[in-house]
Formats: structure tokens, C-alpha cells, sequence
């Protein structure tokens, strides 16, 4: 395509688009640097007087955001870890052993990639309060790892069935088992789609509020979406708060991915297709 | 991907027919023609072997998905008035008793409107955005990167952010409007109940257009250029070769963002819980935040599970029919 004279005129179009996407954001770090008066002339065209620092201050404190970061970030730390755990030895087994039931085992996993998460909540809380797993951040990785296992495993097995049979039959004669093949073979070559699986399991973990909210039930424990929530509800009327505590929200992973925008598009484009 | 909910949610299906990546195609349909190599290094003894290195994962899968998924099949045909009581066996009642549900129906209605508002309005801007920006070189990146931004965000944090932008007195919607003279057009967005659905899925299609947007531009990169020299040749214009080569080139991509964006609202229920919680008047209720209530709220197990149900085959159905019709594209 000889488009390179268009640049121009194609990115000037689309300026007050990107304006008009990104107007929420902008919008409200603004409106979280006014005073609760400046909020109240219900102007969004002006700048506030002050830069109130304080209302990030006291947002963080009254909030707890810092518990909430932690436990996000306990819990994106657990669910990454367990879903490579699990999914790696999984999509090698499914991609590159023949076992009796492996036919089965595919169908099982097609059937928890289709369901809703939504669709098994009752059970789902009612073997998490067997398990003595409500409101615990153990509760909570056991169960989006679980959901994402599906998805993690199709992923894995994809990338491995592309590995030539040859390396394995070489490592083999070798002496090699399964398991040193796994590791000392095909993990190292498989860093775009380990990396799919970090950025999307992460993600997803970072964002999830269905789960957090069945699962995760005293402040303490939870998370930060879920966090936010429960502290906008309470300060409803506290524009400032739910301002800067809503900026505090999504800031951390909008910097991170503007660090990192390559790793990620990569990441979430590979796992969206080869999933 | 998670997403989904969080995209991050989990994606979809897998296909093989997607914008191939360097020579690795998977999927359901791959798995059929690779089923008697994949195997071929190996002899009987490792049954037992690939029995351990899908054991934790099955383990997991097994208590926290598959048992669930059982169950839930289970308690739809008995009755159930809460967590800690005990269930008996009442046949297809909870069915009828759904079937009879006028707020079921409503709901029903409002998650079709809801799955077809997100298609047109997330799939629609991810086309077109894509089409833009891939024809973008030195911005390109930058433009990219930042329509994306708000999906990284959560869908529950969304809800906060819009639920302000909607507020009627301080909201940057009806604020704006009133300072540049569209005073008139001031609405109680999440109040009005012929438009609080709408309102909402604005701001879960404002969340979910990028990655929509991100497979749109991997589809792009993958049309032959050739084509384009070719029609050029014939002097094409350039609506000409939007139509003749761009969108057919596409088709295999736009039936797997339909699909996922089908099913991510399907899925939806982040934006609406933290929104109107359903309201008012059960005007934006969808089966999930239905399911939500029934489930943890007024504890109608029976009925909740009949939803549940409800919910798992209208994803099962949306999943057969577009890898059926992927199948049939990239044949």
C-alpha cells in the first residue's frame, strides 16, 4: 500500500477522536487536583487553583489503598505462577503424548473455555466454603487459576504442537525425560508464549471484580477494583475521594503497559488468536 | 483472555483459522490433522507420565470448574432456599417457574440488546480505528498505545469512572454539555429508563473496543500487499480496494472479534453491578446480574440455576455456530 502521504492527514483526523476516548481520564486526574468547591462549579474547562495533593493523601489513607495494592498483587503473583505451573506440563502432555482419554480431556476443557464463569457461581462458593477458602486470597487464586486453565493449556498446546517431534526424539536418545524435555527444551524456546500467558493471566487477575466479590468478602483481604468500589459506594458524596482514589485505580497498569506497550500488544494478540 | 472480564478476559475459542502467527497454528481444527504425529514420539509407557503433568492442573480444573459445571446441572432441577439448607428433588419446576418470570424474560431481552449494542458499538469502533491507524507509519505506535489505554482498565473501575461521568449535576457529560450550549441535551443518563442500558454499554464498549481494535491491525498486516499493487494496476480507488481486498481479507478476523465480542457480552456484568446494580426498575438487569441476585440476595438457588443454565448455552450455541462458520471461511 503507498499510503506514507496520508500520515498526515489521517492522524490530524483522528486527534479529536483520541480526544474524545481519552477525555474520561483526562477528566477526572484534573478534577482530582480540585477542592471539593471546585468540583461543586461543575465546570469541566477549568483548572483547579491548588493542586490538592491531599486528596490523594487522604484517599490512600481512608481507603487503604496500600493493603489494596498488596493483596492485588499477591493475588496476580499467585494466579501467574500457579497458571504456568499447571498449564505448561498440561499443553505439553496434550500436545506432544498420546494417551488414552486425551480426546476426553480436550473435550472437558472446550467445555470450561465455553462456560461463563458466572454460570457455576453457587457450587463454586459452595466448595470454596467447604474447603474452608472463603474469604482468602488462597480461595481466590485456586479459583481463577481453575477458570483459567483452559484457556492457558489451548495456548501452550498450540505453541508446542509447532515444535518438531525431531527435538524430542534427539533429547531422548539422550536420556532425557518428559519433564527435562519440558524444561530444558521447549520452556526455553517458548518465551512468546509464556509471555502471552504472563501478560494475559495478569491482567485478567489485576481486573477481575466478579470473583473478588463472591469470593473475597472483608476489606482487608480484597482487592483493589473491588476495593475501589466499596470505597466509592461509602464516599458517594466525597467527590474528591472517588476521584483520586478512581486515579490511584488504573494510573499503576497505565503506566506499566506505556513502559512496556510492545510486550503487551504482543502478548494479548498472540494469546487472543492462538488461544 | 481474560476479560475478559478481564480481557483480560479469557478469550474464546480456539481457532486455527485466525491471522496465522509465524508458521504455529492451533486449535480445534488443527488438532484433527495433527492427532497421529503429535504422538508419534511416544510409546505406551507414557500414559503415565502425561497422567502426572496433567495432574495439577486437572486436579484444580476438575474441583473448581467441572464439579461446579455438574452441579449446577444438578441444583437446576431441585430446590434450594439458601446456602446452608438442604436441597430436594423437584423436577423441571425451577423451569417453569422461569418460563413464568417476567424479570427472566427482561433480562433475557436486555442481554441481546446488550451483546448487540457491544458488537456494533466495540467491534465497530475497533474497525474502524484499525483501518485508520494501519495506515498510519511514524504515529502509528503512539495512536495504537493510546486508544488501548482504557482496556487495561477493570471493567469495575469503569463502572466508577462512567458512573461519575454520568452524574447529573457534576458529571463531565452533562457539565460539558451545558458549558459549550447543549444544555438541552442534558439527560439523567443512568436515571432514565429508556436509557440507562444504553448508557451503560457505552462504557463497557468504551473499555472494549482496543483489543478489538489490536486483532483488526494483526489482520490488517496479514492481507497480502500484492493484492493491493494488483487492483491498483486496474486503478482502483480507494473505496475499491477497501471493498474488494481490505474487508474480504478480514472476514477470517471479523468472525472471531464477533464471536468474542459476542460472548464478552454475553459475559457482562462488572459495568452494570457497579453502575445500577440492574436498575431502575430492572431496566438494565442481564442475566448475570440477575443470576448475582438470585444467588447471593434473595437465595433461589433453583431458579438461579436454571439461569445458570440459561447462560451456558447461549455461550455454547454462539461458540459451535462461529467455529463452524470459521471452519467453513478458511476452507
Amino acid at each position: 500500500m503507498s499510503v506514507r502521504h496520508r500520515e498526515w492527514p489521517v492522524a490530524l483526523a483522528l486527534t479529536p477522536v483520541l480526544i474524545l476516548i481519552l477525555a474520561p481520564f483526562v477528566w477526572l486526574v484534573i478534577s482530582s487536583f480540585k477542592t471539593e468547591a471546585e468540583i461543586g462549579q461543575a465546570d469541566p474547562f477549568t483548572w483547579p487553583a491548588d493542586l490538592m495533593w491531599r486528596n490523594y493523601l487522604d484517599a490512600w489513607q481512608i481507603g487503604g489503598f496500600g493493603e489494596l495494592v498488596g493483596n492485588s498483587l499477591l493475588n496476580l503473583i499467585g494466579v501467574v505462577a500457579l497458571s504456568l505451573i499447571t498449564c505448561a506440563p498440561a499443553g505439553y502432555a496434550l500436545a506432544k503424548i498420546r494417551f488414552p482419554g486425551r480426546e476426553w480431556l480436550f473435550y472437558a476443557f472446550i467445555l470450561g473455555l465455553t462456560v461463563p464463569v458466572q454460570a457455576i457461581v453457587i457450587p463454586l462458593y459452595q466448595v470454596l466454603f467447604g474447603l474452608n477458602l472463603v474469604n482468602t486470597l488462597a480461595g481466590i487464586v485456586l479459583v481463577q487459576v481453575s477458570n483459567g486453565i483452559p484457556f492457558g493449556i489451548f495456548l501452550m498446546r498450540s505453541f508446542f504442537i509447532g515444535v518438531p517431534d525431531d527435538l524430542i526424539e534427539a533429547a531422548k536418545i539422550d536420556g532425557a525425560s518428559h519433564i527435562q524435555i519440558l524444561t530444558k527444551v521447549f520452556l526455553p524456546i517458548s518465551t512468546p508464549a509464556v509471555q502471552a500467558l504472563v501478560i494475559i493471566s495478569a491482567l485478567s487477575t489485576w481486573n477481575d471484580f466478579f470473583l473478588p466479590l463472591i469470593v473475597l468478602i472483608s476489606p482487608d483481604v480484597q482487592t483493589l477494583p473491588l476495593g475501589l468500589v466499596r470505597f466509592a459506594s461509602t464516599y458517594a458524596s466525597d467527590y474528591r475521594l472517588v476521584f483520586s482514589g478512581t486515579v490511584i485505580s488504573f494510573l499503576p497498569i497505565i503506566l506499566l503497559y506505556i513502559l512496556m506497550q510492545r510486550r503487551f500488544t504482543e502478548g494479548l494478540t498472540q494469546g487472543a488468536i492462538k488461544g | 483472555m481474560a476479560i475478559r472480564e478481564t480481557p483480560g478476559s479469557k478469550v474464546m475459542a480456539p481457532l486455527s483459522a485466525a491471522p496465522a502467527v509465524a508458521g504455529h497454528t492451533g486449535g480445534i481444527s488443527a488438532r484433527m490433522s495433527k492427532r497421529r504425529t503429535a504422538g508419534s514420539a511416544s510409546p505406551d509407557g507414557d500414559a503415565r507420565t502425561a497422567f502426572w503433568l496433567m495432574a495439577p492442573a486437572l486436579a484444580l480444573y476438575g474441583v473448581f470448574t467441572l464439579l461446579p459445571i455438574a452441579a449446577t446441572f444438578w441444583l437446576s432441577f431441585n430446590s434450594s432456599a439458601g446456602f446452608n439448607t438442604s436441597a430436594s428433588f423437584v423436577g423441571v419446576d425451577n423451569y417453569t417457574k422461569a418460563a413464568h418470570d417476567p424479570i427472566v424474560w427482561k433480562s433475557l431481552v436486555h442481554t441481546f440488546i446488550w451483546l448487540a449494542g457491544h458488537v456494533v458499538m466495540a467491534g465497530g469502533l475497533g474497525l474502524l480505528l484499525a483501518l485508520a491507524v494501519s495506515r498510519l507509519r511514524t504515529t502509528q505506535v503512539f495512536f495504537r498505545t493510546a486508544f488501548f489505554l482504557p482496556h487495561l482498565v477493570s471493567l469495575a473501575v469503569v463502572g466508577v469512572i462512567w458512573a461519575n461521568i454520568y452524574d447529573p449535576f457534576f458529571g463531565l457529560l452533562n457539565t460539558a454539555l451545558t458549558r459549550i450550549g447543549l444544555g438541552a441535551f442534558t439527560k439523567g443518563w443512568l436515571s432514565d429508563p429508556a436509557l440507562v442500558l444504553f448508557s451503560v454499554n457505552v462504557a463497557s464498549s468504551w473499555q472494549g473496543f482496543g483489543l478489538y481494535m489490536l486483532l483488526f491491525i494483526a489482520g490488517l498486516q496479514n492481507i497480502d500487499r500484492s493484492l493491493y499493487d494488483a487492483v491498483e494496476v486496474d486503478g482502483a480507488n480507494a473505496f475499491q480496494k477497501l471493498i474488494y481486498v481490505t474487508l474480504p481479507g478480514l472476514r477470517e478476523v471479523m468472525t472471531f472479534v464477533v464471536s468474542l465480542a459476542m460472548i464478552n457480552g454475553l459475559k457482562g456484568f462488572a459495568t452494570v453491578f457497579v453502575m445500577t446494580n440492574g436498575g431502575p426498575f430492572y431496566q438494565s438487569e442481564l442475566i448475570t446480574t440477575y443470576i448475582y441476585r438470585l444467588a447471593f440476595q434473595s437465595q433461589d438457588h433453583g431458579l438461579a440455576a436454571v439461569l445458570c443454565i440459561l447462560l451456558s448455552l447461549l455461550a455454547i450455541v454462539i461458540t459451535i455456530i462461529f467455529n463452524r462458520w470459521r471452519a467453513r471461511l478458511s476452507q
